[in-house]
């Protein structure tokens, strides 16, 4: 007990400020039994997670691919600055973005954007299921290569120059080792992609796509300001218990993944 | 199967640093030759240039007559164990040692066969569903060996195999390591810092310095005769004892004792190894023991004498009768010896030690 | 090895790409990302009615609004990074060294953040700080809860900021823990005699320096930039300030953007290269 003091601060700090939120959204999501959380399995709720489902998975998995390809670009490059900045840049946009990610778009692919008028794309354009993918794709992407690059740093030079040793190609040793060996990192990137397009609000909502495109999120931040039914003011908590579980359900592979990438990099 | 390696007038730079500046050297067929030296020197680069991972700036690398320093690193005919994090993570010791045979498409059994083989031959049968995370450091060592030769390859490369591991595995290993390169005959490069793995291993030994070749001989060549001060200091413990020059003789510590090689002068430093110093006890004698440093089946001593100190070398056994306080004299055993040029050194003051400090 | 790796770049080092596939990448890359980049700026910089000019840049110094939610965001970072570091540091280095088995627990609270989507905790968060508000009316805690939630300065939103940035925090710090020895460097430190504090700042604190940074700058990036939980609840730090006047002030605000998240870059970048410059000192 005395061993672990240090920890406790930190454990009671949690236990307080998670656990109290967690404890007040589930008797709150069924305080009038299973009710609210029917409600929030239908109609215009349920359209709206299954959207952002659907927009989490692909943001996820395209992200996921194209960061890794950017991070090892970046990661093989001689050129020391270019790293730095992009990893910077990266921090940035993963965290950061949000808000001004909404704008950027909005000036660039928007109903009167820059570049929208360029390609003479319709009205709309960017409030669409891809539309609002290539947006989420902006955090996505540098989210990736942050997570992947420490994993790319830990293929060591040895087990490449032991592969060609032993006659591979590039190609081989990707298939049997190098990729093998990013494995857990990749999907545990892919799952981390899917949870942070799943939770994002700011960049939907500072676009305005609510009305376009209904996602979870969205639909949370109307319920807790009040544009609930009648007798189900706690449509709001049974919404937030869904995107937990979704979420959770997610993390529960997440884990061990991690777990197996951490030991073979080692 | 076994290859001649020849490099040719190696050269490769490294922004300011020279790695290798003109290396030349030839391996015969079924020789281990190791490169020694101290970091820095170009040993590795060496290797890797065999290996195909370096391409010198100029020269070549010839095997069995062919210039191979165009060619690919995939494409070489040299089977190579590194230093450290030798083998893929991902795959158990069989598949790493089948992991050539693999990419060249031998059918599973075959290759699996093959690779169980291997592991037999370096002791590991038993270990081939292991992963490198559950083996040991000489295990995996053992097991990278047996992937470098899953290919049958014309030339064995070592990087410094056993610089990461525990001295007591390090001999055992060594040992192995000889007795299946001549088991199997093939062409071997052993790349070492250390100088006793060197001499104890291999037919010829190859001495760098700065990216050039030193001295190439079998070890007790290098041992003896060293070519170069550089290869006696690096090589073993030097003594330099004062000696004076007088035609093809020098005399020393008070003997005449006959010139190996030629002399730089009248006045010039002897080179004696400390096991050639012979020191018994006695009361008259002009010198007396500073400190002993127990090593087992020897004994160093620091010997003070007139002029300054010198390290000798004496079996375990006699250590009783030679601790430090004792008079002694000193004795060099009748052979050639070698000379230097005097260094302009001041002689260590002679006078007992306080505490029996070790000798280095 | 790590001399070696640093002078020497061999033919076939790390998962080598042609030049010319990286370039490609590398333009493609840059294309994405900074064509809107480029095309906010063209927005605030350009309009049909005055032509080309800077002024928005000129004008949001003075806006209002600007400074009182700048300095609010800044103030969040700062009690939030303090916070998080002063739980974070003894609970990672008590878990790497005395209780080991505490480690998936802590590997749990730190990633669960990411797994509840802030728009969920702050559901649950808010119903519960107000809860917590009717619970202690009659104590004289109530007091400091209203204090706590005060739009001055709403310390409820820094305790919520302290959970959502864990995930990077630990990260960070388990990356700069990993790569020191630190139970042979504290075991090393206590076998000369130095207390635990003497251990923790001055042979733990300066090995993790760059870890230290790098926390809390991923840190205040995450406070400066976040939205979600400060409009559910009622506050206006910066990024919320930003949508506010959006609005009617599309120009300033998108300025604003582009400013903000050019100069966390170059902070971030700084960091970035102070750490490494003292990496090699």
């Amino acid at each position: 007990m005395k061993r672990s003091l240090g920890a406790w601060p930190l454990l009671l700090f949690t236990a307080l400020a998670f656990g109290a939120p967690a404890v007040v959204m589930v008797t709150g999501a069924f305080d009038r039994g299973t009710e609210t959380l029917a409600l929030t399995m239908q109609g215009g709720y349920l359209l709206a997670l299954l959207n952002s489902v659907k927009l989490s998975a692909v943001v996820a998995v395209l992200g996921a691919v194209l960061g890794t390809v950017l991070a090892q670009a970046i990661v093989t490059s001689p050129w020391k600055p270019l790293r730095e900045g992009v990893l910077t840049a990266s921090g940035v946009l993963a965290n950061f973005g949000g808000v001004p990610l909404a704008f950027f778009w909005v000036a660039t692919l928007g109903n009167s954007g820059l570049v929208s008028g360029l390609l003479g794309l319709p009205s709309g354009a960017l409030y669409s299921f891809w539309g609002l993918a290539l947006v989420y794709l902006y955090f996505s992407v540098p989210l990736m290569v942050l997570v992947i690059a420490p994993a790319l740093d830990g293929l060591k030079p040895q087990w490449r120059e032991a592969a060609l040793n032993n006659g591979a190609t590039a190609w081989h040793y990707w298939r049997y080792v190098g990729l093998p060996v990013l494995a857990p990192g990749l999907l545990g990137g892919v799952v981390l992609l899917f949870g942070s397009a799943f939770a994002a609000y700011a960049t939907a909502a500072a676009m305005g796509a609510g009305t376009v495109l209904p996602l979870i999120t969205l639909k949370i931040a109307a319920a807790l300001s009040g544009d609930v039914q009648t007798g189900f003011e706690n449509v709001g908590l049974a919404l937030s218990l869904d995107m937990v579980l979704v979420a959770a359900l997610v993390m529960a592979v997440y884990l061990p993944l991690q777990r197996r990438s951490t030991k073979w990099l080692q | 199967m076994a290859a001649r390696l020849e490099f040719r007038a190696l050269r490769r730079t490294f922004g300011k640093t020279v790695a290798l500046d003109g290396f030349d050297l030839t391996v015969e067929p079924g020789e281990l030759v190791a490169l020694l030296g101290p970091s820095g020197c170009g040993k590795t680069t060496a290797l890797r240039c065999v290996a195909g991972f370096e391409r010198p700036d100029s020269g070549a690398v010839l095997l069995d007559g062919k210039d191979i320093t165009g060619v690919p690193a995939n494409k070489r005919d040299a089977g190579m164990v590194f230093q450290a994090y030798s083998l893929f993570p991902n795959l158990s010791a069989l598949d790493n040692v089948a992991f050539g045979l693999r990419v060249r498409k031998v059918a599973a059994a075959v290759r699996r066969a093959k690779a169980q083989e291997l592991l037999e031959l370096v002791g590991l049968a038993t270990h081939a569903d292991r992963f490198p995370h559950q083996l040991s450091g000489g295990q995996q060592q053992r097991v990278a060996l047996a992937r470098a030769l899953a290919l049958e390859p014309r030339v064995l490369l070592l990087d410094e195999p056993l610089s990461a591991l525990d001295a007591k595995v390090r001999v055992g290993l060594r040992e192995e390591i000889r007795r299946l390169q001549l088991d199997l005959g093939i062409t071997t490069i052993f790349v070492t810092h250390d100088q006793e793995e060197a001499l104890s291993v291999a037919d010829r030994v190859a001495v760098l310095r700065d990216g050039r070749l030193e001295q190439c001989g079998a070890p007790a060549e290098v041992y003896d005769r060293p070519a170069t001060p550089f290869v006696a200091e690096f090589v073993g413990t030097m003594n330099h004892l004062p000696g004076r020059v007088s035609g093809d003789r020098v005399t020393v510590l008070g003997q005449l004792l006959p010139l190996d090689g030629t002399a730089p002068g009248a006045e010039v430093d002897v080179l004696v190894r400390p096991e050639a110093v012979q020191v018994s006890p006695a009361e008259d004698g002009r010198a007396e023991i500073v400190a002993a440093s127990f090593r087992g089946a020897s004994v160093r001593l620091r010997v003070a004498l007139e002029g300054g100190e010198v390290l000798a070398d004496v079996p375990g056994h006699e250590a009783v009768r030679l601790a430090p306080g004792t008079r002694v004299s000193v004795r060099l055993v009748e052979r050639p010896v070698l000379v230097s040029a005097r260094r302009a050194e001041t002689p260590v003051p002679v006078s007992p030690a306080e505490d029996p400090a070790s000798v280095v | 090895m790590v001399a070696v790796a640093t002078t020497a770049e061999p033919i076939a080092a790390r998962g080598e790409m042609p030049r010319l596939w990286r370039g490609v990448v590398l333009a493609l890359a840059g294309l994405y990302f900074l064509v809107p980049l480029g095309a906010a700026f063209w927005f605030t910089a350009y309009n049909r009615v005055t032509g080309f000019s800077l002024a928005p840049y000129a004008e949001l110094w003075s806006a209002e609004g600007f400074w009182s939610s700048l300095l609010l965001s800044l103030g969040l970072a700062a009690a939030t990074i303090a916070l998080v570091l002063l739980l974070m540091l003894p609970a990672m280095i008590t878990v790497r060294l005395a209780a080991p088995r505490l480690r998936p627990v802590l590997e749990i609270i730190c990633t669960l953040p990411l797994v509840i989507p802030p728009i969920a905790f702050v559901a649950g968060y808010s119903r519960s700080v107000a809860l917590a508000q009717d619970l202690v009316a009659p104590t004289p805690f109530w007091a400091t809860l209203t204090a706590m939630r005060s739009t001055t300065f709403p310390a409820v939103l820094v305790f919520a900021y302290v959970i959502l940035v864990l995930p990077f925090v630990y990260r960070s710090l388990d990356a700069g823990l990993r790569t020191m020895d630190l139970r042979t460097m504290v075991e090393a430190a206590r076998n000369l005699g130095a207390s635990w504090p003497h251990v923790m700042f001055r042979v733990i604190i300066p090995n993790l320096r760059s870890a230290l940074a790098s926390a809390a700058f991923l840190s205040l990036a995450l406070v400066l930039g976040e939205y979600t939980m400060a409009s559910i609840m009622g506050y206006r730090p910066f990024a919320v300030w930003i949508v506010s006047i959006s609005g009617s002030k599309g120009q300033l605000s998108v300025a604003v953007s582009v400013l903000s998240l050019l100069l966390t870059w170059l902070l971030l970048l700084l960091v970035s290269r102070g750490t490494n410059r003292g990496r090699q000192a």
